[in-house]
């Protein structure tokens, strides 16, 4: 009997290692052999007469010369303004972000009571309606005659600002609002599920309802927190729509993603356009290995 | 249209975040060597037209729907869009397989030689196109294309500054020239360029008296770039291709733009209660205007090559052409439907006829050619740092 086990274990481990095969081959399909497509096109050559990218699928043909010299306009060219201003708009947005999110996560996650349920499927709702669909709306809204500027004349305040006019706060506003609902949800899963118990014994030791938040909830909500800022900041680094909307083009806001778009779709210079793919990953590849790092200092303290 | 009016919404529109930028990276890595190998050969003539359906690629609202489906009723067969954002697109979906049509719809001047050259588009059968006499004379051996061989002028427009005659002088506007542009301080936010590089770069260097639009002189762009990034700080300017709306709506105020946009935005744009006299336009005397054109190809691997060049003699009819131009808005190089025609009957208000570019100005104009890889690579890559915030 005893020697039958293993050998049963080790057919039900194979079954659930089968269960991975799907997503593995996704991986492989859809984001190792597109990410080499793209290196093969930043590394490639580019048809003369059509200005179609030439991939170098051979390693060894490649060409280092476009990324090199992207390379050299992103530390120290006209490319390194667009990367700061990137990281500046993304930084704060994600400020907005905490500042919004947090608050309503918390209230939905431990205080809704009987509104849980309703809330949730009004932090849903952003969802139903496409990404694109809200930045035009916005357009709507932040028009010189739309509904922003007809509130503000109703508070007496100054009621005739264009906010489309390519000012940087717009398109910070107009990140935060489209990817709030992306930082929102997965904080509101770690906050749930904080054990109660915990807060009562702090609250037993004396601490007030503020101390208890900033020693026992805060700390707990560290992994939500983190997850929720990583799945929010990597699509608004890519982000160029929210950009390209709320700014109708304004050099004062040009994003990464704008360029990116540029070069890729509008020039015969595909490989400036991979490079900056390229690039742009390798950085955010660094905040997620910082993500990594902590999330399993995280875990192994907890095991503790 | 090297960059339509209508790239811009089309554009944003189909586009995701930034793995949607790989998209049609990945797209274009299909191999173009077939391609190119092909010798284009014209159809032979009196072959009977396919049973289809006509594929036909062109960029959004382009081309009246109405008259796709007289086209449909006439010959009974079914014509399919595929619509592209931008000129670059077409090329590279149709190099790369990931498009296939019969009809390319839109081709810039700038791109038929590279077309050619790739073999992608083949060279018309005249006795398909008896309409082909109906087309302005001017554009029956345009230099893009020596003999139209390969193409038939499709919508054609100048470029200048469309500009609110509520807010500025036109005798103001008619004195400065492209300086408007740059004096508009009390519209910040309310100026914009095209999305362009050639055509925002020409207007700099035209402002400064270089008429040598198709320069490769780099300290010469590199000037041009230096002038329209002052235009970010000066009037805090928009780059877009929006004038056409923007500007009876009145978010805009003066733009460079192409002349086909006003008459557009006076058609189908002013809000309730404005009138279209808030429109106008100025373009530089011939000599130092520019003038543009979109043609009608037809693609080398068509299926239904027949029914292709059925489908170009339709668009060429006066009739058809007219009630094209009804709904699409940019003029057709038709010689009947002229300034004075296209004024009688309705479609252009009698102020803004300069925008209706006169044979003369035709003639006379500055064209915007192709200047090979490196060239467009020099305008490219200054336009990427104008666009990065100068």
């Amino acid at each position: 009997m005893t020697a039958a086990l293993p050998s049963r274990r080790g057919g039900s481990s194979r079954i659930w290692a089968a269960f991975a095969v799907p997503g593995i081959g996704w991986l492989v399909a859809f984001f190792v052999v597109s990410v080499y497509a793209v290196m093969a096109v930043a590394f490639g050559d580019v048809d003369p007469f059509l200005k179609t990218p030439i991939p170098a699928w051979n390693p060894l043909e490649w060409d280092v010369t476009t990324m090199s010299n992207v390379l050299g306009e992103v530390f120290n060219g006209y490319l390194r303004p667009v990367f700061v201003r990137t990281f500046w708009f993304v930084g704060l947005a994600l400020l907005g972000c905490i500042l919004v999110g947090y608050p309503v996560a918390y209230f939905a996650a431990r205080k809704a009571g009987r509104s849980k349920g309703l809330l949730l499927a009004a932090l849903v709702l952003p969802f139903w309606i496409s990404y694109l669909m809200r930045m035009l709306a916005w357009t709507n809204l932040l028009q010189p005659d739309g509904f922003v500027n007809q509130v503000l004349g109703w508070f007496s305040l100054p009621d005739n600002r264009n906010w489309l006019d390519g000012d940087w706060y717009t398109v910070v506003i107009g990140l935060m609002y489209g990817y709030v609902p992306f930082f929102i949800l997965p904080l509101y899963s770690t906050l749930e599920r904080i054990d109660g118990r915990l807060i009562e014994a702090g609250r037993d030791l004396g601490a007030s309802s503020m101390q208890t938040f900033i020693r026992v909830t805060l700390p707990l909500s560290v992994p939500g927190l983190m997850a929720a800022s990583v799945i929010t900041i990597l699509p608004m680094f890519g982000d160029y729509y929210t950009n390209t909307y709320l700014t109708s083009g304004s050099p004062r806001t040009e994003m990464v993603g704008n360029q990116i778009e540029n070069y890729l779709r509008n020039t015969g210079q595909p490989q400036t356009g991979a490079s900056l793919v390229l690039i742009l990953m390798a950085m955010l590849f660094v905040l997620m290995v910082y993500y990594m790092v902590t999330t399993i200092r995280q875990q192994r303290a907890a095991e503790r | 249209m090297s960059s339509s009016r209508r790239d811009f919404f089309a554009r944003s529109v189909q586009l995701g975040v930034l793995l949607g930028a790989g998209v049609p990276l990945l797209q274009a890595c299909g191999g173009s060597d077939d391609k190119r190998s092909k010798v284009a050969k014209s159809i032979a003539d009196g072959l009977p037209p396919e049973k289809g359906p006509l594929r036909i690629i062109n960029y959004a609202d382009y081309v009246n729907l109405e008259v796709i489906a007289d086209f449909e009723s006439k010959y009974g067969v079914k014509v399919e869009i595929t619509t592209i954002d931008t000129d670059t697109e077409a090329t590279t979906k149709l190099a790369s397989g990931a498009i296939k049509a019969d009809v390319h719809h839109s081709m810039a001047s700038t791109s038929i030689g590279n077309l050619i050259a790739g073999g992608l588009v083949q060279p018309l059968n005249k006795s398909y196109l008896t309409n082909f006499p109906n087309v302005i004379s001017t554009f029956n051996d345009p230099w893009y294309d020596p003999g139209a061989t390969y193409s038939v002028p499709y919508t054609f427009f100048g470029t200048g500054i469309g500009y609110r005659t509520d807010r500025i002088d036109p005798a103001l506007v008619e004195a400065q020239g492209w300086d408007t542009i740059w004096n508009a301080t009390d519209f910040k936010g309310q100026v914009s360029v095209l999305d362009d590089e050639r055509e925002a770069f020409t207007m700099a260097m035209l402002r400064k008296g270089v008429t040598d639009i198709n320069t490769t002189d780099q300290k010469i762009i590199d000037q041009a770039l230096a002038d329209v990034s002052e235009l970010i700080d000066l009037v805090n300017v928009k780059v877009n291709i929006e004038a056409y709306k923007d500007i009876p709506e009145g978010t805009t105020t003066v733009a460079q733009t192409w002349s086909a946009d006003l008459i557009a935005g006076a058609a189908g744009y002013l809000p309730e209660g404005v009138t279209d006299e808030v429109l106008g336009f100025w373009h530089p005397p011939a000599g130092s205007y520019v003038v543009t054109n979109d043609s009608m190809g037809v693609l080398s691997d068509a299926q239904s090559p027949v029914l292709a060049h059925l489908y170009l003699n339709f668009l060429l009819d006066n009739e058809v052409a007219e009630k094209n131009f009804s709904w699409v808005g940019y003029l057709p190089a038709i010689a009947k439907l002229d300034a004075d025609y296209v004024i009688g009957a309705g479609y252009v208000p009698e102020h803004l006829r300069n925008c209706v570019p006169t044979n003369d100005e035709i003639a006379q104009a500055l064209y915007l050619r192709p200047l090979g890889a490196t060239g467009d690579a020099q305008y490219e890559t200054a336009w990427a740092k104008f666009t990065a915030g100068g």
